[in-house]
């Protein structure tokens, strides 16, 4: 059931395959731009790619699903799955924009500070559905899947609770300008983004967490047995999820003035299908944050793209699905002639 | 009195739980308290916590028990279970928002042959003709809802105004396949083939994201620089196509349309994120719908189809009371 992990070191006169493999999502990415603006160049006579605002736009709108992406990483590599960062972050943003309101109608603080309350909060309350899903999965031995969905309905009911059913409006100029605002023209939620992106790639790449996470992942066993406390992490790795996901919701409030409880759920799909497009498997042991990162953008250059050349809506839903499945195809063809174990 | 209603609380309580409500009760046909039961099509939005607060006040006022039970999503498979619950408590009526017109047909004869009066609000089974012995899904006693089709066309009167008669407009949509907001678009472009000058572009669907949304708007901007208008057909695709349009920087050069009307939209409209807001009235559906039930279970007539408005709020007359009083509140 395990893949090779394409961190472990491959056997000599594999390396350049193996790099090229791990650049896989990237290469697709490139491949979906030249057409894209192939297409805008034949058709309109404007350029896609070498437009600054549609750089902008593509990067904004791939924010969201990207955070919900990164933690999600490190869950697929540990061969686990997160369903419930989606109602995280919908908790979160309910929770952020309530305590953003407080902070400036009960507590007198300034706008900028009741920014940052509302932040924090968004990100602490995000705790709570990652440590419960960490506990449930590490000491109770729940399988992923199914702790996660439970976690799933209970974040849900509690955002609608806390909201009252309803959006939750906030008016702070500081919020709205870390979801809206720019710097030198780079959107900063892009530059947020940007700055989890190399944290996260730091943590997975270097340190002795990331490391064990994907031992676990490549086989359970094997990492019980060198000694690694596998509850500990599995506790790390969905907190982990849910602080990005907390983090997602936080912003999303900024950004539309506005907290909703819904407001992660159709991403959650689409985080996924980035951590797999950028070439993790959803068996564990595989998958890089440079691939996710990669992931995500081939997610959004397709549906922002395809709104942009005017495809009709109804294809947009199948080029998606399209491009995940394919995706997922090279990705086991390229095992094979790695001559790694393929993915039953 | 006092000891009279206390004792039938009580009776109430200690009967509900054993699944046979207060029809036991013998009591007087003309103050006889009767037990409404509403469906709501999802209990997660304010459109239909409003709609419960309007059947809570005609409860209220005509001294009637209201039940409130409804699934989380918008889901036949959620919701006919909630449905089978609710009429095992034996109500005295049913008003509900089915979430299938063919499909709530067979939950809701079970009602009906359970001698439970129903009545649609909101949406509709069969073809939302009732009561004329057409066939099997003429049984409800009365549909109670605003017209989607006439809001949908009164956003494009008022968005075709707002951009000056002339220019690019596009509907930004939930997803297909949903009737209500399928009838706002249908609506729309129907009003818009009237307006020789505007041209409506390919609908776009963003599955209820906010996101999405924008990045659409976002698009279709950087490919059609002279976008005039949009139509949010609903909360969400306004929200998101609001800030795409922030995001491109033309806010105030696209003008938005916006369906539903939540206490948020005061300050959107305030500061020019939103050019119009399109209210429906859920809660006078909720107080009619109640109305109609109690009529009908007290035995006066009932008309088949009760229509309930919309109200256009802009930033100048939204302060008025006359239409603020149209915002959805819980």
């Amino acid at each position: 059931m395990t893949a090779l992990s394409s961190e472990a070191a491959p056997p000599p006169g594999r390396t350049f395959l193996s790099k090229v493999a791990d650049l896989r999502a990237w290469l697709f990415l490139v491949i979906l731009v030249i057409f894209f603006e192939t297409w805008a160049q034949t058709v309109y006579g404007v350029t896609f790619v070498g437009n600054t605002y549609n750089l902008q736009s593509i990067g904004i709108f791939a924010t969201a699903p990207l955070l919900l992406a990164l933690g999600q990483t490190f869950v697929i590599i540990s061969a686990g799955i997160d369903l419930s960062v989606g109602f995280t972050m919908g908790l979160a943003a309910v929770v952020s924009a309530h305590m953003a309101n407080l902070g400036a109608s009960h507590l007198g603080l300034p706008p900028f500070l009741s920014m940052l309350l509302g932040i924090v909060s968004g990100v602490a309350v995000a705790f709570v559905p990652g440590l419960v899903n960490g506990w449930l999965i590490a000491r109770l031995r729940v399988p992923p899947f199914i702790g996660t969905l439970g976690m799933y309905g209970i974040a849900r009911g509690a955002a609608y609770l806390i909201a009252g059913g309803m959006t939750v409006p906030v008016s702070n100029a500081w919020f709205a300008w870390i979801g809206n605002g720019r710097i030198a023209g780079v959107p900063i939620l892009v530059i947020i983004a940007a700055v989890v992106v190399l944290i996260m790639h730091y943590m997975l790449s270097q340190t002795r967490f990331g490391q064990h996470t994907y031992a676990f992942g490549a086989s359970r066993v094997a990492a019980v047995r060198s000694g690694i406390n596998v509850g500990k992490l599995t506790m790390r790795i969905y907190l982990l999820a849910a602080v990005c996901a907390g983090l997602a919701g936080a912003l999303y409030s900024g950004r539309f003035a506005a907290g909703a409880a819904q407001a992660g759920e159709p991403l959650l799909l689409s985080s996924i299908a980035a951590v797999v497009i950028g070439g993790a498997s959803l068996f564990g042991g595989s998958g890089n944050i440079a691939g996710t990162v990669a992931g995500a953008l081939v997610i959004a250059v397709i549906e922002y793209g395809l709104v942009f050349i005017n495809v009709e809506p109804f294809w947009q839903f199948i080029a998606v699905g399209v491009v995940i499945i394919i995706s997922v195809l090279v990705d086991q063809s390229q095992r094979k002639l790695l001559g790694g174990r393929v993915d039953e | 009195m006092i000891q009279r209603r206390s004792f039938l609380g009580l009776m109430g309580a200690a009967t509900a739980a054993a699944g046979t409500g207060s029809l036991v009760l013998p009591a007087a046909a003309e103050n006889k308290k009767h037990t409404i039961a509403l469906v709501p099509g999802l209990t997660t939005d304010a459109f239909y916590i409003t709609m419960h607060r309007g059947a809570d006040a005609a409860a209220e006022a005509l001294g009637q028990d209201l039940l409130f039970q409804g699934a989380s999503e918008w889901n036949v498979t959620l919701q006919v279970p909630v449905l089978d619950a609710v009429i095992a408590r034996k109500p005295d009526a049913i008003l509900i928002a089915p979430t299938d017109k063919v499909q709530l047909v067979e939950p809701l004869k079970k009602a009906n042959d359970a001698g439970i009066t129903v009545v649609c609000v909101d949406t509709f089974i069969g073809n939302g003709v009732f009561q004329t012995g057409a066939g099997d899904a003429d049984f409800p006693i009365s549909y109670v809802a605003s017209d989607n089709v006439l809001g949908g066309v009164m956003a494009a009167r008022a968005l075709a105004q707002s951009i000056g008669e002339k220019g690019k407009v596009y509907v930004s949509n939930v997803k297909p396949g949903v009737s209500t907001t399928d009838q706002r678009e249908e609506g729309f472009k129907q009003e818009m083939a009237n307006h020789p000058d505007i041209e409506v572009l390919e609908t776009q669907f963003n599955d209820d994201d906010a996101n999405k949304a924008a990045a659409q708007v976002q698009a279709v901007i950087g490919r059609v620089p002279d976008l005039a208008g949009v139509f949010g057909a609903n909360l969400f695709s306004a929200s998101g196509t609001a800030n795409g349009v922030k995001q491109a920087g033309k806010q105030g050069e696209v003008k938005i349309a916006a369906f539903d009307a939540p206490q948020s939209v005061v300050q959107e409209l305030k500061d020019g994120t939103f050019e119009i807001v399109i209210a429906q009235h859920p809660a006078e559906i909720g107080y009619f719908g109640v109305v109609a039930a109690y009529a009908h279970l007290t035995g006066n007539p009932v008309p088949t189809h009760i229509g309930t408005g919309f109200t256009v709020m802009t930033k100048d007359n939204i302060d008025d009371p006359n239409v603020s009083k149209y915002l959805y509140t819980g």
